[in-house]
């Protein structure tokens, strides 16, 4: 690490980051600062995803609100200061409200009476909500720059492990693609053009004519707009790792593998040094293999397989198969995680500084939502991911799945096949594999079925964006509303930042509880445009379109 | 679902805002029994899809006197329904951009102001009082009304909803309304996906759907459904109080309870309801410049969510509110233009009272369904179809 920096404040302290290095990762240098506070109630919250999904690390810089400190690299001068939380984020005398009403504040009933109040109730509401302060107007006019605009054969999204290996097929049968990621600074790609920082978010069903029937909007970190004209698109954006309900669920120090593994730095040691791994398979198992001596424990709601057992084995890390986590201890940062054994067995308290969740991963699957494909219930996660076929093809023509974007490695289509099926227009082959059962069990629903009737649970939060509690989805349900749809609406679950990504996993499964059905009949929320959230700067920039093709 | 009964007093069709308010009021003027069917989930059409303005100024009297009624409906809301809606009422702030737009606007103000209410003409300064940090040179001046608002919407739905239920009012989801029975030339039946339910009077509440529900009842209407987009930012400290609109392109936004803005812009679009209420690149982009060149520091925040939702339009933008002449027993409540949140208190009232047989003081020129198939054109028409 050399002796040159970035300097840039943080709550007007000096600090430092080196070349390369998000905010995040400076501001960790030992441990991370409490950086957010949760909207309503003011809990500490922590950097659940890593990787630009989650409210944890939302700061002001420069002016700007709700920067993500995991997607910024500090700039020198750079002013870094912390939101919504008076007087500072460590000492927050607004957590008085959640004292004051543990149930959840109930804004769907309350504060109706007296009439004459209403105005003032409304001026403190208002007050209260909101995360940062509306940004200056030098912060707006700093992020204005010229959009990308570009008309390809073929666009790949995602440069990772599978994105990479269907470029490189496609090189070999001389196609150059034009590669998005949305990595600050993904290794680079021989042969072929990638642009970095780079996030789809948006990509609307392809026109019923022309040579490049799709249109993709995307943008480019701080606020580049980029608009994208395709023949072809592969998309290989792979999956995510899901969070869990339990008490506590958004202290700092909860994070997913995601979070956890964009965090260990080569030659650095993680931000925690005794972390409990939650999840007993593969992805538990690159946990281990990545930063196995920093983790204590492996605690996992079903049975833990033996590649994880040998990894544990490995760095004498102790395991817990078969268990419910019931609670994360500690006020402002995980101290420790109380467990029991499935079954009604014994319990215990772990001691440790991270909670890693790494028990269930599932498909990023909103662009097949916003393009049309025909999308496919995966009974493994009780998540939804596109129908392909043998050689990647989604049912929107042109359009193609890799990797773990399109399932799990067993299932998923070899890139040589997808890369072939995409340079020669190969007839879609039907898949090898049959899709599975929708009825197929659920581990994770028994798991919920079992944890739901042990504990007191109804303060625990469901959707950690919009402060909503479990206890007000069950207020939902027994007000006789059914369906992820409609409780979304009634409880306000799932409309923050992240969209839903992290609480509509489990409250499907809640809900499959509650309303005794599976959770696909449940339904499914909307995956609605943009997959990320969108500086206006980027898509002000993007000129308006040429006319052709609408009717007044 | 299914049915509780093989016939009902009455049946609406669409459990939106305006066909909830529509059974309620029936419900409790003795009108039952009522069944609302709607093909969908509660809030799945234009009811859970719309910016929450509710505002009074309006180019003719009988619109504005409409709104004004249901401002007053919308403020009693809470202590009716026991839901807090949230009814905020800040203001509707309209932007002009140039003399002759601000002309226009000064022409709503005197007609607004002549029925009591404390509309106001703004010049730039004023307007930049209103809205901090626009751009400058952005408006020339603009016309405000204090107590116009804003509201969320899905409370007010659950409380009809709720309301409407505890007075014996049964609400089926899922079951979609297929056509009518006709017999002696006069409704007789509704046919819906769970088959035939007898009853002498439909009420057709589809909203954006309610011009194909006419048609499947073999009526020609001129309701056409239009998709307009919406998009909502991430929520911040409160900055903006009025609901802005401008005249020109049809932009409009507000903040939030939450702190979000919420607002869409006018684009030109494709009639009929088979694209679906999905988002356009198009639209996210002409809203992003519009929203920015108005107020630059907006560009440092970031959009989560665009969606959309059906308008049913009119030609002369007013609703259709009464009996059809040509089919007795189905009666309209529909063609608000992407304003029926802001009427529907007012309007499900009298469309209630139509099929009471009761005499409404709505001017039948303006409201009824003859006016389109008398030959001569309508008198009035409504061109303030924004926000």
């Amino acid at each position: 690490m050399g002796e040159a920096g970035r300097r840039f404040s943080f709550r007007g302290r000096p600090r430092t980051a080196q070349e390369g290095e998000t905010l995040l990762s400076a501001l960790a240098r030992d441990r991370i600062p409490l950086l957010h506070r949760s909207i309503q109630y003011h809990r500490p919250q922590g950097p659940l995803c890593g990787v630009g999904h989650c409210t944890g690390c939302l700061v002001r810089v420069n002016g700007r609100p709700n920067v993500r400190a995991c997607r910024y690299e500090p700039a020198e001068g750079d002013i870094v200061t912390t939101e919504n939380a008076w007087p500072s984020t460590n000492r927050d005398l607004l957590s008085a409200i959640g004292f004051l009403a543990p149930g959840g504040v109930d804004s769907l009933h309350g504060l109706r009476r007296p009439a004459f109040a209403t105005p003032l109730f409304q001026r403190m509401v208002r007050r209260l909500a909101g995360t940062g302060a509306p940004p200056t107007d030098e912060a707006g006019r700093a992020l204005l720059a010229p959009a990308v605009e570009r008309s390809v054969d073929v666009v790949v999204i995602g440069a990772g492990a599978s994105g990479r290996a269907v470029v490189a097929g496609l090189v070999k049968q001389g196609v150059r693609p034009l590669v998005l990621d949305r990595r600050l600074r993904p290794a680079p790609l021989p042969d072929s053009e990638l642009l970095h920082a780079t996030t789809a978010v948006f990509l609307p069903p392809p026109a019923e004519s022309g040579n490049r029937p799709f249109t993709l909007l995307a943008f480019r970190e701080p606020a580049q707009g980029v608009r994208l004209r395709a023949r072809t698109v592969v998309v290989a954006t792979g999956g995510y790792d899901t969070s869990l309900l339990f008490g506590g669920n958004d202290r700092p120090g909860v994070l997913t593998a995601d979070g956890a593994l964009s965090s260990v730095v080569p030659g650095r040691r993680p931000p925690f040094r005794r972390a409990v791994v939650v999840g007993g398979g593969s992805r538990a198992a690159e946990v281990l293999a990545a930063c196995g001596d920093a983790v204590e424990s492996v605690v996992a709601p079903t049975e833990i397989r033996p590649e994880v057992v040998r990894l544990a084995n490995d760095h004498g890390v102790l395991l817990y198969p078969r268990s419910l986590l019931l609670r994360a201890r500690g006020r402002r940062h995980v101290r420790a995680i109380d467990i029991r054994a499935r079954g009604g067995g014994a319990g215990a308290s772990l001691p440790c500084d991270a909670v890693i969740l790494a028990h269930r991963r599932i498909p990023h699957a909103q662009l097949f939502f916003q393009a049309g494909a025909t999308m496919e219930w995966r009974p493994d996660v009780a998540a939804y991911g596109p129908a392909v076929l043998s050689n990647g093809a989604t049912s929107v023509p042109g359009l193609f799945a890799v990797g773990s974007a399109a399932g799990a490695s067993e299932v998923a289509p070899p890139p040589e096949l997808v890369a072939e099926a995409v340079a020669h227009g190969t007839r879609a082959e039907p898949s090898a594999h049959s899709p599975p059962a929708m009825d197929a069990p659920t581990e994770l629903l028994g798991y919920y079925r079992e944890l739901l009737r042990t504990r007191r649970h109804g303060g625990w939060v469901a959707c950690a964006c919009v402060d909503v509690l479990v206890s007000e989805v069950e207020r939902a349900n027994r007000a006789g509303y059914r369906g992820i749809e409609v409780i979304k609406r009634y409880s306000s679950l799932g409309t923050g930042v992240c969209q839903g990504r992290y609480c509509l996993p489990d409250t499907l499964l809640l809900l499959s509880l509650l309303e005794d059905r599976p959770p696909y009949e449940v339904g499914y929320i909307t995956q609605r445009p943009p997959v990320v959230p969108t500086p206006l700067a980027a898509l002000a920039s993007l000129p308006p379109p040429p006319r052709e093709g609408v009717v007044p | 679902m299914t049915l509780r009964r093989d016939a009902y007093r009455t049946v609406v069709v669409g459990a939106g805002i305006v066909g909830l308010f529509t059974a309620y009021h029936l419900a409790r003027s003795g009108g039952g029994p009522v069944l609302v069917v709607d093909r969908g989930f509660l809030s799945s059409g234009s009811s859970g899809r719309n910016g929450g303005g509710v505002r009074q100024q309006w180019e003719t009297r009988g619109t504005v006197r409409l709104a004004r009624e249901a401002v007053e409906a919308y403020r009693r809301f809470g202590r009716e329904f026991g839901f807090n809606i949230w009814f905020r009422q800040s203001g509707y702030l309209f932007l002009a951009e140039n003399e002759r737009e601000l002309t226009r606007l000064k022409s709503v103000h005197e007609l607004v102001a002549s029925e009591g209410l404390p509309s106001q003409v703004l010049d730039a300064d004023g307007v930049a009082r209103f809205v901090e940090g626009i751009a400058p040179g952005a408006a020339v001046g603009g016309t405000y009304l204090g107590t116009d608002g804003t509201l969320y919407p899905f409370p007010a739905i659950w409380g009809v909803y709720e309301a409407a239920r505890s007075l014996g009012v049964e609400v089926a989801l899922g079951v979609e309304a297929l056509g009518v029975q006709v017999r002696d030339g006069r409704v007789a039946g509704l046919l819906t996906s769970k088959g035939p339910v007898a009853t002498p009077t439909v009420v057709n509440a589809a909203g954006g759907w309610s011009g194909d529900f006419s048609r499947r009842a073999g009526l020609e209407v001129p309701n056409v459904a239009t998709r307009h987009e919406i998009l909502a930012t991430e929520s911040m400290k409160p900055f903006l109080d009025p609901m802005v609109v401008r005249v020109s392109d049809g932009l409009y936004f507000s903040q939030s309870m939450r702190g979000e803005v919420i607002g869409g812009v006018a684009l030109p679009h494709r009639p009929g309801t088979a694209r679906g209420q999905g988002s356009s690149p198009e639209f996210l982009s002409t809203m992003a410049r519009a929203l920015v060149g108005l107020l630059p520091r907006l560009g440092a925040v970031n959009v989560i969510r665009a969606w959309s939702g059906f308008y049913d339009d009119t030609p002369d933008g007013f609703p259709v509110i009464g009996e059809d002449p040509r089919l007795p027993g189905f009666v309209h409540g529909n063609g608000f233009g992407g304003h029926g949140f802001m009427l529907a208190p007012a309007t499900s009232r009298r469309v209630a009272a139509t099929v009471l047989g009761q005499a409404t003081d709505l001017d039948p020129a303006q409201f009824s369904p003859s006016r389109f198939l008398d030959p001569r054109a309508p008198t009035a028409a409504e061109r303030l179809q924004l926000g």
